[in-house]
């Protein structure tokens, strides 16, 4: 947004473009902020004209303000809370994923921030019916493993396959192919991330990787953590709440992943489910 | 413009105005103490990192504006200007519920119909709405608060956009920083703008005037200025949240409240509940 051309809006020709720039005027923000009287004076333009102008296009660039009451009666009937499809899971993020919100999964190489974006995405498809759009930078999905949670949901094999349907997986690997789907999502939409963790600086505790910048960005964090005396074998995991718009902070649940719908955990279950993370953050 | 009207605005018109404005003084009892309560013409900064409760405190000053006088409240209008996209209308309705005594779906609607929203997707259209906000302020002449959150969102974006000149960087905030302090004093308002604290604290904390405070300086410590100066000298007051991270306070919050001119340094402490803010 911002530089005054012919067009831009009704009332602005490219002789009035021409002659403002000619005295420095060249963004919207300038002529807005100018002082109209001086500029009529120096370029010669009619005052009224420029005050026609700059209302049309404060109008047009500015932000209309909504009335509280019209936009909670818009929000009473869009917003939805979608399930993960985790008891646990859920009991943490206050009954699901909250559209309009951004929830950030947060943890360490191999404490299941894969398998829960899998889990939920499987659950979205499969039992609220809903789109899902997987934006994959990790390599971490495999469409075999969605295919194990469906059939772990359902025997239909039709069911499974409307669900896989709903699914739509698109691989960006640098941050232009993400910021381009993310220009394209349009409608009511829940936001999962997931984001690798760092060791802090002065306490050694272990904390979400991308800094403070991003960490004020989403609305709700989960931090998962091996269970203690599970080991890195072990199928159980702590999910940990620590930053929530509208529940205490502190929760803890246990999440078991072996129990979604696959045989026994495997020792080498690492390398076939879970790559190793090289890339910051990968979304659902 | 609205500043056409100005000129053709009779006597009465001008007292109606200015007078019509209420004051904002008992909107927290707790938080500022009689010489210091918010007056119009008021800037005042909440700043702190996340989850510190900026955006609760919010809520809580946004429902003692809008709830009715037989509920308690002062029964003015707010605009919010919404940087972040943080605002929750859901957790507001909450909270509403739980001041009222009697809460229906009508008292709700008419205590959120004495809120506007704004939603502002880039520091040049923060810049262009604060100047079309004229023409609303003056046809809603009971708008009384102002509320900004945040102000620091286009930080980074407006760095980049700057390139390597520190004043086309700031250039942007400078103005919104100016046309902020023209339309609180010109209309009589209150501001009350969040800022994020981004910048990591310094590891010396014999730098600045704060080690004139010792005992209510922690937290001050963590505050460094980055946004650009003619912010800086706008603000009135500066309130720093911070949370205690250790298990015996459980959800406790603190903000320390600095006056900047009188330097007179405060600190309080709530927790936060499903009603909201509830200060100890």
């Amino acid at each position: 947004m911002g530089v005054l051309r012919a067009g831009l809006c009704p009332g602005l020709t490219q002789d009035m473009v021409q002659i403002l720039r000619s005295r420095g005027i060249k963004t919207v923000v300038d002529l807005v902020s100018a002082d109209l009287e001086e500029v009529a004076q120096k370029c010669g333009l009619s005052y009224k004209a420029l005050v026609a102008l700059r209302r049309v296009l404060l109008a047009q660039f500015s932000a209309f303000p909504f009335n509280g009451a019209d936009l909670y009666e818009e929000l009473k009937t869009s917003t939805a809370i979608l399930s993960t499809g985790v008891g646990s899971l859920d009991k943490l993020l206050d009954a699901g994923l909250y559209t309009g919100e951004v929830t950030e999964i947060a943890g360490a190489p191999g404490s299941g921030k894969t398998q829960v974006c899998l889990c939920v995405a499987a659950n979205v498809a499969h039992g609220l019916q809903q789109n899902v759009l997987y934006i994959d930078s990790n390599g971490g999905l495999t469409a075999s493993r969605i295919l194990q949670l469906l059939q772990a949901r359902t025997p239909d094999e039709e069911e499974q396959a409307g669900a896989l349907q709903r699914i739509q997986v698109v691989r960006a690997f640098d941050i232009f192919q993400m910021l381009d789907v993310l220009q394209d999502l349009r409608g009511a939409v829940s936001q999962q991330v997931t984001n690798h963790t760092t060791r802090d600086r002065d306490s050694g505790q272990l904390k979400p990787a991308l800094g403070r910048s991003w960490s004020f960005v989403p609305s709700t964090r989960l931090l998962l953590d091996s269970a203690q005396g599970s080991g890195a074998l072990g199928s159980r995991r702590v999910a940990c709440l620590t930053k929530s718009p509208r529940l205490p902070t502190g929760c803890q649940e246990t999440v078991d992943l072996g129990s979604w719908g696959t045989p026994a955990f495997q020792g080498d279950h690492k390398g076939h489910w879970e790559q190793s993370p090289v890339f910051p953050g990968d979304h659902t | 413009m609205c500043s056409d009207f100005h000129r053709a605005e009779s006597g009465t018109e001008l007292l109606a105005r200015l007078e019509g404005r209420s004051s904002l003084k008992e909107i927290e009892p707790h938080l500022f103490a009689d010489e210091e309560s918010p007056v119009h013409g008021d800037i005042l900064e909440f700043h702190g990192p996340e989850g510190t409760g900026k955006t609760e405190m919010l809520y809580h000053l946004t429902a003692r504006c809008i709830l009715p006088k037989s509920e308690g409240g002062l029964e003015v209008e707010v605009v919010f200007i919404d940087t972040d996209y943080h605002f929750d209308m859901l957790r507001l309705v909450t909270v509403l519920e739980h001041r009222l005594s009697q809460s229906s779906e009508e008292i709700i609607k008419r205590c959120l119909g004495r809120l506007f929203l704004v939603y502002c997707s880039s520091s040049t259209q923060l810049l262009l709405t604060l100047c079309s906000l004229e023409a609303m302020l003056c046809s809603h002449p009971s708008v009384c608060l102002l509320i900004l959150d945040s102000l620091s969102a286009f930080y980074w974006i407006d760095r980049i956009n700057g390139g390597e000149s520190v004043n086309l960087q700031e250039s942007t905030l400078k103005k919104c920083s100016q046309l902020l302090e023209k339309l609180v004093n010109e209309y009589r308002l209150v501001l009350f703008a969040t800022t994020q604290s981004i910048m990591q604290k310094t590891s010396h904390p014999e730098e600045g005037p704060s080690c004139a405070f010792n005992r209510l300086s922690d937290v001050d410590v963590d505050y460094r200025p980055y946004l650009c100066k003619a912010w800086q000298q706008v603000v009135k007051h500066r309130i720093l949240f911070s949370k205690q991270n250790d298990s015996k306070a459980g959800n406790q919050f603190s903000l320390v409240s600095r006056h900047l001119k009188s330097n007179n340094l405060k600190k309080h402490f709530f927790t936060i509940g499903e009603s909201g803010v509830e200060f100890c």
